[in-house]
Parts: C-alpha cells; sequence; structure tokens
C-alpha cells in the first residue's frame, strides 16, 4: 500500500483508494427476484436520511415490476421511523441505527411484541477530510477528542487545531473545522455512541441536515472535518483510515475491512417493520422484503455506494419475518 | 424629477442651523453644493444608488442561476489522460481549479523527485463515470501526474437508464452474440470505418430499441396498472364487506366469491401481459452495443438501456445543439431515475403548478370575502383593528409554524376523521391522513391569506366614495352596490393580491416538507385514472427537489449542476405563472376602462 502512494503522490489519494476499490459484487446464492401475484397497495416509508437514495432506488425497481404500487418516501431521520411505526403512518422504518429500548418498548406497549428489524445492507461510517488534508489515519480516541468535549475515551488532550495531530506547513496552526449531522439523524446517534462514548459533541459542529451536506461542507472547506456514510463519498473529500487505539492498525474505510469486520465504524442499515410472530405478513411488504433480499435488490445496494449483504444474512432477514427464503 | 423637487426638500436645510454659525452659512448657501443640496439632486443620486444596488444584486443572482443553469446540459469533450503511474482515465473534465496539495504534500514522506514543472499547477475534476466497475464517479487528477492528454476521435458519452454516465471507445454492436460491426483487432483507417459502421448501426437500432421499451413502459404502467386498480378494488370491496357486516357474514362470502371470480380473469390477463413484456424484453436485449473503457475493460449495454450516446470530440456546433436540446426536453419532460439524480423533473412541475393552482382557488375567494366584510359591513372599532393587526400579524408568522399547524390539524385531525368515516378499509393505510396534495394547497393558502385579504382591502379602500354614493342614491342595496360598482373596479387591485399569493406560494418549500411534498411520487396528483384529481396523493416539488439535489443527493458532484437547472425552472414558472396572472388582470383592466363613462 505505502510502496504505491510513494509512487502516486498524495494528491492523487483520492484515485488511488478508488483503484484500491476491489470491485464488491452481490453474492451469488441471492435468487433473482421473481414477480408474484396479487400485490397491490402503498409504500410508505418514514426514516433515515441515509437510507433515503437507497429506499428511493428500491421503490424504482420495485415499481417497476409491480407498477400499480404506490409509493411514498420521506427520510427526515432515524428517529422519525418508530413513531411512523407505531401510528401507522408508514410501513416501513428505514433506519441507520438499530431501535433504543426506549422505543422498542413503546412500539411494544403498542402492539404486543417487539418491532422487527432487517439487516438490508452494509454501511461504513467514514470519517471524512478535504482532498488535500495530509492526515495518514487517526485513533477512534482522536476523533473523540476533535468531536467531543467529553473525551470518553481518553484522550489526554483537546484537539482544535492539526498540529496537535502532528500536521506541518500550513496546516500546523489551521484550526479543525468540524461538520455534523443533527440530532434526528440515526448517524449521529450511532457516532456519538460508538466514537464518543456516548459522551456529547462540541458546541462548535457545523450540523448539517442530510449526509450529503456534509461531505459538501467538508469538501468545500479546506480545514474541515466530518462524518457521514461511505456512500455519500465524493472525489472532494478523503475518508480517512482508522485505528480502535494507539496500538491497533490504521484500517481504511473499505468494503474488505467492513465484511471481515475490522473497520471499527461500520454498521448494518436496518429496515423496521411491524410484524406480528408467527404472523401472515401481507404480500405487499412481503414482496418489498423479497425484492430488498434479490439481486437486483442488492444490486441497488451497490448503486448507491453501500455493500451487499451475505446470502446467510439475507436468509436470516427473510425468516425473521416468516418468508420462506428458498435459497 | 428635480424638477418637482426643490418645493419639499429646499425648505428645510436653511432654517436647521444655529444662529451663531449664520455668516458662515450664509456664505455657504451661495456656493455650488448647498444648492446642488437644496434642489435635491443628490437625494436623487442616492435613491437612484439604491436601486441600482437591489438590481445589481437581483440580476447578479439571476444571471448566476441563468449561467450555472445554461452551461450544465452543453456537451463537453471526452479527454484521455494517461498518467504517470500507469493508469489512464477518460471522461470530461467538470471543474479545474489551482493546486494546494503540493506544499504539503512535498512535506509529508512523498518523494521529493516530483517535478513540479507546470508553471501554473493545477488539477482537473474528471467525471469518469462507469461506476459499476470503478466505484466513483468523478477523480481528481493532478496536472503534474499527467503523462499524455488526448482527445481520441471515436470517445462515446454514453447516458444510461441505470449506473449513470458511460465513457468508453466503441468496440463492436452485437446482435445474438454475432457482431453486425467490429472494430476489435483493427488498426488505423480500417478501424475508423468500423467506428463509423458501428454509430450507424446504433442509431438505426437504438429507435426501435427505445420505442420498444416505451411500448414495455406503456404496458405496465397503463395495462397492468389498469389491472391492479381492479384488483385492489376487489380486495376492499371485500374488507368493506367485512367492515359492514362482519366477518364470514352472507355478504362478506358473496363479496369473496365475486372476487374470487373477478382475480382468476385478471389474473389471466396479467400473466399474458407479463408474457409479452417478457417477449420485448427479451428482444431489446438482444442487440447489445460493446464498449471498451480507458483501461481496456470492456462492457457491454442493451441499447434499450442507453438514453443517449455521441461521440463527444467529433460533434459539431449543430450537433451539440442537438444534444443541448434534447437534454433540455429530457429534463423538463421525463420522470426522474436513479433516486432523482438523474433524468427529468416532470412530476417536479406538474406538482407544482398543480398545487399553487389548488392554493389560488382556495385562497382568492376566501381572502376576497374576508377582505369585503371587513371593508364593507363591519364597522369600524377595536375589535376591527384587533383582526387586521392580527391578519398582518399573520403575514409575518415563519412559514414552518403553517406547516406543523397544517400536519397537526389537516392531516392528523381533519384527514384522519376523514379516513375513519370513508375508507376505513384502506385503514391501517392512511388515506387522506398524511401529507398530500389538498392538504398542502390548503396549508399554503392559509400561508398566503394575509396577502389576499390585505390586497383586496387596499383595493376596495381606492374605490372612491362618490361612486358608492351614486349607486345607493339610484336606488342600490348594499350588497347590489358592491357587487355591481365596487368589486369590478376593486377587480385589478384583487388580481395584484392573488398574484402576490401565488408568487409567494409557488416558491414556498419549509412547510411542504411536512405537508405532502415527496421526494418520489410515482403517481401524478391528477391523470387519466377515475376520479382524475387525486388531492390525497403526495406530490413531488421543484423546490424540495432542490433541496433534496442539493442536500441529499449520493452522487452530489453531478447533482450540484441539476440544483441550478431546477432553480432555473422554478423561476421561470413562477414567472411564468405570474406573467398569466398579470395579463389577466390587464384584460380585466381594459375591459373596465371600456365601460366608464
Amino acid at each position: 500500500m505505502s510502496a504505491r502512494k510513494n509512487l502516486l503522490g498524495i494528491a492523487l489519494f483520492a484515485g488511488l483508494t478508488l483503484a484500491a476499490h476491489a470491485q464488491v459484487a452481490v453474492d451469488p446464492a441471492l435468487p433473482e427476484y421473481k414477480p408474484a401475484e396479487g400485490v397491490s397497495g402503498a409504500i410508505v416509508s418514514k426514516g433515515s436520511d441515509t437510507m433515503n437514495n437507497l429506499m428511493t432506488l428500491w421503490a424504482e425497481g420495485f415499481k417497476a415490476i409491480y407498477p400499480n404500487i404506490t409509493v411514498e418516501i420521506e427520510g427526515k431521520g432515524s428517529s422519525t421511523a418508530p413513531g411512523a411505526l407505531i401510528s401507522g403512518t408508514a410501513n416501513f422504518g428505514p433506519m441507520s441505527r438499530p431501535m433504543k429500548q426506549q422505543e422498542i418498548d413503546e412500539f411494544e406497549k403498542h402492539f404486543g411484541y417487539k418491532p422487527t428489524q432487517l439487516s438490508t445492507s452494509i454501511d461504513m461510517l467514514a470519517v471524512y477530510v478535504n482532498k488535500d488534508n495530509p492526515i495518514q489515519g487517526l485513533t477512534l480516541p482522536q476523533v473523540d477528542a476533535i468531536f467531543s468535549k467529553s473525551r470518553n475515551l481518553g484522550y489526554p488532550q483537546d484537539l482544535s487545531r492539526w498540529g496537535q495531530l502532528d500536521l506541518k506547513g500550513e496546516w500546523e496552526s489551521a484550526p479543525i473545522g468540524l461538520y455534523g449531522r443533527n440530532s434526528a439523524s440515526g448517524t449521529y446517534g450511532y457516532f456519538k455512541e460508538h466514537t464518543l462514548g456516548k459522551g456529547d459533541f462540541k458546541d462548535s459542529v457545523k450540523e448539517q441536515p442530510g449526509s450529503s451536506s456534509v461531505v459538501q461542507g467538508v469538501a468545500s472547506d479546506r480545514y474541515a472535518i466530518g462524518y457521514s456514510g461511505i456512500g455519500y463519498k465524493t472525489a472532494d473529500v478523503r475518508a480517512v483510515p482508522l485505528a480502535l487505539d494507539a496500538s491497533s492498525p490504521m484500517v481504511p474505510a473499505e468494503p474488505q475491512n467492513a465484511y471481515s469486520g475490522d473497520y471499527s465504524l461500520s454498521r448494518f442499515l436496518l429496515l423496521s417493520v411491524n410484524y406480528a410472530p408467527n404472523s401472515k405478513i401481507d404480500p405487499l411488504r412481503r414482496e418489498f422484503i423479497r425484492y430488498i433480499f434479490s439481486r437486483q435488490g442488492q444490486e441497488a445496494v451497490l448503486k448507491d455506494g453501500y455493500l451487499p449483504v451475505s446470502a446467510d444474512v439475507a436468509r436470516q432477514a427473510l425468516q425473521s419475518v416468516g418468508i420462506e427464503p428458498g435459497f | 424629477m428635480s424638477a418637482a423637487a426643490p418645493p419639499t426638500s429646499s425648505p428645510s436645510p436653511p432654517p436647521r442651523p444655529a444662529k451663531a454659525r449664520l455668516p458662515r452659512q450664509r456664505r455657504r448657501a451661495s456656493g455650488p453644493a448647498v444648492a446642488l443640496l437644496a434642489r435635491g439632486e443628490p437625494w436623487v443620486w442616492l435613491t437612484g444608488g439604491t436601486l441600482t444596488v437591489c438590481l445589481a444584486m437581483i440580476v447578479g443572482l439571476m444571471l448566476l442561476v441563468l449561467y450555472q443553469g445554461l452551461v450544465t446540459f452543453w456537451p463537453q469533450p471526452v479527454v484521455r489522460m494517461q498518467l504517470a503511474d500507469g493508469r489512464t482515465l477518460m471522461g470530461e473534465v467538470t471543474r479545474r481549479e489551482a493546486d494546494r496539495s503540493q506544499a504539503p504534500a512535498a512535506e509529508a514522506p512523498a518523494p521529493p523527485s516530483q517535478p513540479t514543472a507546470a508553471a501554473d499547477p493545477h488539477r482537473d475534476l474528471l467525471r469518469t463515470g462507469n461506476f459499476e466497475l470503478t466505484g466513483a464517479h468523478f477523480a481528481w487528477v493532478d496536472e503534474a501526474d499527467v503523462k499524455q492528454r488526448s482527445q481520441p476521435r471515436w470517445a462515446l458519452v454514453v447516458e444510461r437508464v441505470e449506473w449513470g454516465r458511460f465513457y468508453g471507445l466503441p468496440l463492436a454492436i452485437l446482435q445474438d452474440s454475432q457482431p453486425l460491426a467490429d472494430a476489435r483487432n483493427l488498426e488505423g483507417p480500417a478501424q475508423e470505418d468500423a467506428c463509423r459502421q458501428i454509430y450507424t448501426l446504433f442509431e438505426q437500432y437504438h429507435q426501435q430499441a427505445r420505442a420498444q421499451r416505451q411500448r414495455v413502459t406503456d404496458l405496465e404502467t397503463h395495462q397492468i396498472g389498469q389491472l391492479s386498480r381492479q384488483l385492489e378494488e376487489s380486495r376492499l370491496t371485500i374488507r368493506q364487506a367485512e367492515l359492514r357486516f362482519g366477518l364470514n357474514s352472507p355478504q362478506h362470502q358473496q363479496a369473496a366469491a365475486e372476487a374470487q371470480a373477478l382475480r382468476a380473469g385478471i389474473d389471466k390477463q396479467l400473466a399474458d401481459l407479463r408474457e409479452e413484456i417478457q417477449t420485448l424484453k427479451a428482444q431489446n436485449a438482444r442487440v447489445q452495443l460493446l464498449l471498451a473503457t480507458a483501461d481496456g475493460r470492456t462492457k457491454s449495454l442493451p441499447l434499450a438501456d442507453v438514453v443517449r450516446l455521441y461521440p463527444a470530440n467529433q460533434l459539431t456546433l449543430a450537433g451539440k445543439l442537438k444534444v443541448y436540446l434534447s437534454r433540455w426536453w429530457e429534463f423538463v419532460s421525463a420522470w426522474p431515475r436513479e433516486a432523482n439524480s438523474e433524468g427529468g423533473v416532470f412530476p417536479a412541475i406538474y406538482g407544482t403548478v398543480l398545487m399553487t393552482l389548488l392554493m389560488s382557488i382556495a385562497v382568492v375567494p376566501f381572502g376576497v370575502m374576508a377582505a369585503l366584510y371587513l371593508r364593507e359591513y363591519a364597522r369600524g372599532g377595536w375589535i376591527v383593528s384587533l383582526v387586521r393587526i392580527a391578519i398582518n400579524n399573520l403575514a409575518g408568522v415563519p412559514s414552518i409554524v403553517f406547516g406543523v399547524f397544517g400536519l397537526g390539524f389537516f392531516c392528523y385531525i381533519v384527514g384522519a376523521g376523514i379516513d375513519q368515516l370513508l375508507f376505513a378499509a384502506q385503514l391501517p393505510n392512511p388515506t387522506f391522513g398524511k401529507g398530500g396534495l389538498l392538504w398542502a394547497s390548503l396549508t399554503l393558502a392559509l400561508l398566503t391569506l394575509p396577502v389576499v385579504i390585505v390586497a383586496t382591502e387596499e383595493a376596495l379602500a381606492a374605490v372612491p366614495r362618490s361612486m358608492r354614493e351614486g349607486s345607493y342614491a339610484c336606488g342600490a342595496s348594499k350588497w347590489q352596490t358592491v357587487r355591481r360598482i365596487v368589486l369590478p373596479r376593486a377587480m385589478p387591485g384583487i388580481m395584484t393580491g392573488a398574484i402576490l399569493a401565488m408568487a409567494r406560494g409557488a416558491g414556498e418549500v419549509a412547510p411542504l416538507m411536512l405537508v405532502g411534498a415527496a421526494k418520489l411520487a410515482p403517481e401524478l396528483p391528477a391523470d387519466a385514472a377515475f376520479p382524475f384529481l387525486h388531492p390525497q396523493r403526495s406530490f413531488m416539488h421543484l423546490g424540495f427537489h432542490i433541496y433534496d439535489l442539493g442536500f441529499q443527493s449520493q452522487n452530489s458532484e453531478a447533482a450540484k449542476p441539476m440544483v441550478f437547472t431546477t432553480t432555473l425552472l422554478l423561476i421561470l414558472l413562477v414567472a411564468l405563472l405570474n406573467i398569466t396572472a398579470i395579463r389577466l388582470r390587464s384584460r380585466l383592466r381594459r375591459r373596465f376602462v371600456g365601460n366608464q363613462f
């Protein structure tokens, strides 16, 4: 890796990570989607903004097969999903984090059973810096010290200038600009829990309304750092390799590391549904879920920049809502 | 202007100075500066200057939107770059910037031998496309790393239905895997000929492939759509019977049996249609275009998946214009693809216009009647003043507050009530109990109500008292006077209010996000299916589309130019709506002038 980097020069780093992206493919065990009869009704999805495009892509593909279903997709943040499922205003709740105990309890109080969460795809939460930023990598305690005022992961000092991370030249005195998500976002919650040790964000974090605007903010602000899903990466930003702590190796945000579990901020993107255990799920939801876990559905995941799930995960997800996988 | 100014402004400067300074003042008064001040000339300049600054800001914004919006669809040449590390990239240069990465790179453990020969180091943002092969749409290329830069004659830009753009060189065109024209293993003029042949064949087959694809879409949306609607209806009848007469009651069983019979027939038709679609799709997959990427990989594309293909480096001005116009046409007439990042914005245009019209229909009669009462019937007093103050304050309430109100009141209270009463069979899927066209229009109507009321009141107040008195003198009642004398006179003013309301409503986005605008609404809120207008459906809106493209798009680099084109379109649309209303008003005015005697 480092030999190649020398050859290329830092300026081409974006291109390099791109070349190093081994082409991820959909698990060949996943079957082609076969249309079923009697599917009609409305797909109403409310929830994660990270999965907004993904839901749209799935809905577009599904709609091409069943032209007469109606689709509505709203993505204002994962926290809006449980409420929408409980009130019945949505039949799918995409979430970029697992439901909190409190949300599960609320749901259970209403329906008498727990909500079902399906792992539809894998996201790597990336820490982005501007493409010109020469930083080699960050440890999670460092990320914590950059974003949080509580420093629960125990980094000795607050990090507010790039010089404190051993960057030289113009970077030495440059202040670190912080970009993050608003608090309704599942990405916000996940980041807070996993990298800040449930600590508090600094007040100087510029909260953005969408994942894409975090990336755009980092792209236009040379000294900025931000976090967002890997699917929103552009050529203007670079995903920083992350290490668990100072003694462990830096792991770049690449598919193989997400699958192997080495990348510490990889997570499942979940789809919450209201499914009464051992009941028969209605045809519309059954077929949409089958579509998601088919070859076409997982190709859409790739198209959106995320990682498809393996056939095992798909099988498990289908079984959890009482669908016979058949593969 | 300056002739009218002296009487108002000249008396004020002389009396103001203190007595002690009188002599100096006198000396000055004879000076040209004071004379100038006295004539009011500087005030002309000040006011004129302010206007100019305002205009400059508006024009500047418009020019920015116009420029960015207009250049987006212009085809750029395709550049192939061979890099020092052996990679080859091909694509369109979308942006160029001064390279500031050199300095830190030299201090990092990077090689010091990097020859930075270029006088002004810069780098290009290359749109490389081919996302399914590379995992990225764009790449930055440093000028210093480019060994060779060329514009291959036959570099093709392919816009596809899925996966974004593809950049490649033609290799062959295949029918059932047999080459119709082949440029592989050829050199020089022979290759050139083969490429041209491929391109000609492509154009020939593409028409047909697209037509077949269109046919598939038609079958899917119309025919299958209709059948599925029938199925859904039959399901609802059963459910209704169940709700009304109870589960397993005779009526319910009868409905179920009828639906069963209907379903069998529909299933048969559906199967036939599916088969036809399969055949068409299979036919479409027969002809494929084989392309080579810049780094030598090959990719075959079914012709039906190609939206547009052109050899970018050979286009004449006319050819470029053709591509440009066809892209614009696609933009305004087609449906969005790929999570809104490609394709057109037709449903958003449609939704915006329809919503604005519905809003006007709701707000104008209400506003006019309220203003009529306030101005003509209500006795002046503290209550009326209070109402006026309240209306004026309403105009200052942030629009998102209206959105929250609309969601809470219209969707969750009124809508849910309607659902309970009329659409119980569909529950738990809400019909009216969620955001939709109707609720959005009503929310915006509420938002623009003060504009209409205030404008109408002014217009009514401007009708001369003598005319009303003349009317009363002739024996007309209050209502007759209002109806025949006052209202026609005030009509142009009322129309002005309506125009302002429309302009405000068409450009409003924040409340819509709560009460019905959706990222993707696959069905138009008004279409050919009975009952034609579907006020419960959510809809797409240009303003919301701009927000979505700007902040939510996965491929944000490619979406950015679309933000400008969409903005341009929204501005044009608002202008168009306004112009129509203004023409209507001037027509009314003319008619009114004709009636004068």
